[in-house]
């Protein structure tokens, strides 16, 4: 009998996978005061810092798992397993030739060329912990635009990032911010002087590449009075064979009539816990846009969140959720008015595809003594197979007769008819399929910058295969 | 209005006492043995349970202290009991609870495998399985249709006292009956009663209640539901709230056989520092059913309504249409709405949606009304009126409509 020989299948595709061997700096195994305090060493901080971490790592100690409303899942984390700190002790590099070999081929894998960077306005990638390639285009600098790391901008601004670190998300916010903030390295603090509007966006690249390595990036975008500012941020993980943690925090500040824009395409390997917290203040008159788009991941924990602050600010969230076979996106968006006149803006889609699960989760607040604010959320979710599963969960609290406030849901499949009738017009099931599953979204993707959406479109298609039949 | 404040968070420690609960049983000697039991078997689950967590999602937005019984350690010793009217019972059982543990309690004998409707309030319902004193039994016969209303009144206790009841409704196969509960207090002193109802629906059967809360404003109202649902059957649920200071309602709908219908609606006229928590739990097992949930809130000065919602949708219940609406009214600075609406669906066949509004009147509803010459506040109750009608205008019978529409009225124009 002839054995079958076993099929070959290009394994290559989506592995990023690169040997790591030679990290300079390593905090070991496992998570303590002394791990802390060798990352705060490494990094030269100030002593307040090195308390702010310490006192963070209490908290996270001290706070229990949020299991009572979130996913169980959360319980097969191990803290002890993972490493809290990895930098191959390189500083940022300024040029494209700094950067070392292998770092290059990763970027060349993420499908990034050199051409097409010189076209953007400043590139900060994320590897591992520090940054290993960052730039800023000479003009940005001329306008005093800061793009700098966390340990860059606390020490060598620290009258323009101190006075608002940790302050939109504080330490004790929840269990992964407190642990952020007591291990965070990298990430990127920006500063966009009064006025300035940037027309182009500031993009970086976050990636895991240590098996058991959590990265724990930090970031803080302040826009000043009257700026404006895009930012974006990809992230990819290398697939390995134990579960990694990714628990970041985004903290924006818009200023008086400024406005912020933040991109995320979160595309992790599908054993990554992404545990994120982002929140921004706006004040008076300045606008946020969270645009937050997962597809990777194992569980996905996100709501993006704005306190209008200052009167007339706006928030809004747009957000995209795709959750393939073992994934859990559990993602949404909180808006606390705070102000009169503000108004928010929440629309959420989400496709589940196999067995695959997608949750909402929102937060609306309006106290009583404010006047005339109004919010919308609107949240649509999409099976495609039997299995597939779809929650809902917002939690709505108005006060005062000055207020409107409406949420809708909606849970649909996708319609046999509308498939039908492509599959008429000479196109595959599964391309229909595609089809149907880009339209759903396609109004959310067009606010997407143009290479994004194209990607986006490209890895909708790369999910769907093989969801039909 | 309670001076809620005081009310501590732990239970009280009568309930907790063996000896009050051997007190009681001593009282209740004549009981069958399984019955004794069974409220045994209950106040030890009570006494197992863990210790109430404070970040339970099941009470979010309510303020949990409002609901507890330390300022209701007894339990009345010979309240009012129910009184239950009907011009037509030749053919249908409908008793108190005592009548029917004395006379035929056959009746109750699988209470034991009741399903526990856990919204969060698992310790009122073990309170009320060990502690239920009063009630009413309602079982109708296979194919009994009567086009007269079954009613009976129920009481809550003067005086700080606690009350505990449980309810029983059985629809045999293909009967159908219109039913009507109201539940008022004694007198003017304050008072908790805890219901619990469990509604039986058999296959085709057609449950047509209204149920109609006018508690006075010093009283605890304390309200669990647990609703199955047969293969065809149909509930068409009215909930009507005006009384009591605070009121906590567990609704559980579970659709057990295909193509039943549960229509759950609710409305709440809040006035001065009321508080109504409604928590609602609309559950697909079987396919080929519609449930609709629609509740509305009118809230003025310092009242506060809290609505979450659930649409739960198993992985055999495909083509379910579940839909779920709340919509609030705020007409005061002061007055507050919270809505948690939810849906968990694990079935791809399914019309599913929920929406939430909160919102005050339309500016140019009550500017129309106004410039007829209708004083502000009359335009607001008429307005409040009509937002109410969606709902009360299902209730078919005319004198029942119109006597609804008079209470809403004047509970409108108490002085605040």
């Amino acid at each position: 009998m002839i054995k079958p020989s076993n099929i070959e299948i290009d394994r290559e595709k989506g592995n990023f996978h690169y040997p790591t061997s030679s990290y300079a700096f390593d905090a070991g195994i496992g998570l303590s005061a002394e791990v802390v305090k060798y990352i705060s060493e490494v990094k030269n901080e100030e002593n307040w810092l090195l308390d702010y971490r310490l006192k963070a790592l209490s908290i996270f100690e001290k706070k229990p798992m949020p299991t009572h409303w979130a996913s169980k899942d959360l319980e097969n984390i191990d803290f002890d397993v993972i490493r809290y700190y990895l930098a191959q002790g390189q500083q940022p590099s300024r040029t494209w030739d700094e950067v070392p070999d292998d770092i290059k081929e990763t970027f060349e894998r993420l499908g990034i060329p050199e051409q097409e960077r010189k076209f953007l306005a400043g590139v900060e990638a994320q590897f591992d912990s520090e940054a290993a390639y960052s730039r800023i285009k000479e003009d940005l600098e001329k306008e005093g635009v800061i793009f700098v790391g966390p340990t860059e901008g606390l020490k060598d601004h620290p009258e323009i990032f101190r006075k608002w670190f940790g302050k939109v998300i504080p330490s004790s916010d929840n269990k992964f911010s407190a642990l952020n903030s007591a291990v965070f390295s990298g990430g990127s603090f920006i500063y966009v002087p009064p006025g300035v509007k940037l027309a182009q966006p500031l993009q970086a690249y976050f990636r895991i590449n240590a098996e058991n390595f959590g990265q724990f990036e930090r970031t803080l975008i302040i826009a000043d009075e009257g700026s404006e500012i895009t930012y974006m941020e990809g992230c990819t993980a290398p697939k390995f064979e134990t579960s990694t943690l990714h628990s970041a925090v985004v903290e924006l500040v818009a200023l008086k009539g400024s406005k912020i824009q933040y991109i995320t395409v979160q595309n992790w390997s599908n054993n990554v816990y992404n545990l994120v917290t982002k929140r921004a203040i706006a004040e008076e008159n300045a606008e946020v846009r969270w645009i937050d788009c997962n597809i990777g991941s194992k569980l996905t924990m996100k709501y993006p969140g704005v306190v209008l602050k200052g009167r007339k600010s706006r928030g809004e969230v747009l957000s995209i959720a795709l959750a393939n076979d073992g994934q859990h996106q559990d993602t949404g968006a909180k808006m606390i008015h705070s102000a009169s006149e503000t108004s928010s803006n929440v629309i959420a889609k989400s496709i589940s595809i196999g067995n695959g699960r997608s949750s909402y989760r929102g937060l609306v607040q309006i106290p009583g003594h404010l006047k005339n604010c109004k919010n919308n959320t609107e949240c649509d979710a999409l099976l495609i197979n039997s299995e597939s599963q779809t929650d809902t969960y917002p939690a709505i609290a108005v006060k005062g007769d000055d207020n409107s406030v409406q949420h809708e849901a909606s849970v649909s499949k996708v319609s046999a008819e509308q498939i039908f009738y492509m599959q008429q017009r000479g196109l595959s099931e599964a391309e229909a399929m595609s089809m149907y599953v880009n339209g759903f979204v396609n109004d959310l993707i067009r606010e997407f910058p143009m290479e994004y959406s194209v990607e986006l479109k490209r890895l909708i298609d790369l999910e769907m295969e093989g969801s039909v039949g | 209005m309670n001076s809620s404040s005081r009310i501590s968070e732990s239970p009280v420690s009568n309930f907790l006492s063996s000896d009050f609960l051997n007190v009681f049983l001593e009282k209740r000697s004549w009981e069958p043995g399984w019955l004794v039991d069974f409220r045994k078997e209950s106040w030890e689950k009570y006494l197992a349970l863990p210790k109430e967590r404070l970040k339970d999602e099941n009470w979010r937005f309510s303020p949990r202290s409002r609901f507890g019984y330390s300022n209701f350690p007894e339990l009345i010793k010979s309240g009012k009991e129910s009184t239950l009217n009907c011009d037509d019972t030749s053919h249908v059982f409908f008793e108190s609870l005592n009548q029917t543990i004395l006379d035929s309690p056959s009746i109750l004998s699988d209470l034991p495998n009741f399903a526990e409707p856990n919204l969060g309030s698992i310790s009122n319902l073990l309170l009320c399985r060990t502690f239920a004193e009063n009630g009413f039994v309602l079982k109708a016969p296979k194919q009994f249709h009567s086009n007269s209303i079954f009613k009976t009144t129920n009481f809550a206790p003067p005086n700080n006292m606690s009350k505990f009841q449980q309810n029983f409704i059985f629809l045999e196969p293909h009967s159908e009956l219109t039913l009507l509960e109201s539940y008022e207090s004694e007198d003017n002193s304050s008072g908790l009663l805890s219901n619990t109802s469990n509604i039986f629906l058999s296959e085709n059967s057609i449950l047509n209640r209204v149920v109609i809360q006018k508690l006075n404003h010093e009283s605890t109202f304390l309200h669990h539901e647990n609703i199955e649902l047969q293969k065809g059957s149909q509930l068409n649920n009215i909930l009507v709230q005006l009384g009591s200071s605070q009121s906590r309602i567990e609704s559980k709908g579970s659709i057990l056989g295909e193509g039943s219908e549960f229509n759950n609606s609710s409305i709440c006229l809040g006035i001065q520092k009321q508080l109504f928590d409604q928590r609602t739990i609309q559950h697909h097992s079987s396919p080929n059913s519609n449930s609709k949930l629609l509740f509305k809130n009118a809230l003025l000065d310092e009242a506060k309504s809290v609505f979450s919602g659930m649409i739960k949708v198993d992985p055999d219940a495909q083509n379910t249409d579940a839909f779920q609406t709340n919509r609030n009214l705020l007409l005061s600075n002061e007055a507050e709405a919270d809505s948690l609406p939810g849906l968990e669906i694990l079935a791809n066949e399914v019309k599913c949606s929920h929406g939430a509004t909160t919102s005050k009147i339309d500016d140019q509803e009550l500017f129309y009304l106004l410039s007829r010459g209708i004083p502000k506040r009359t335009s607001e109750k008429l307005v409040v009126l009509g937002f109410f009608d969606e709902v009360i205008s299902k209730i078919k019978n005319d004198d029942l409509l119109d006597q609804l529409r008079n209470e809403i009225s004047s509970h409108f124009d108490t002085k605040s």
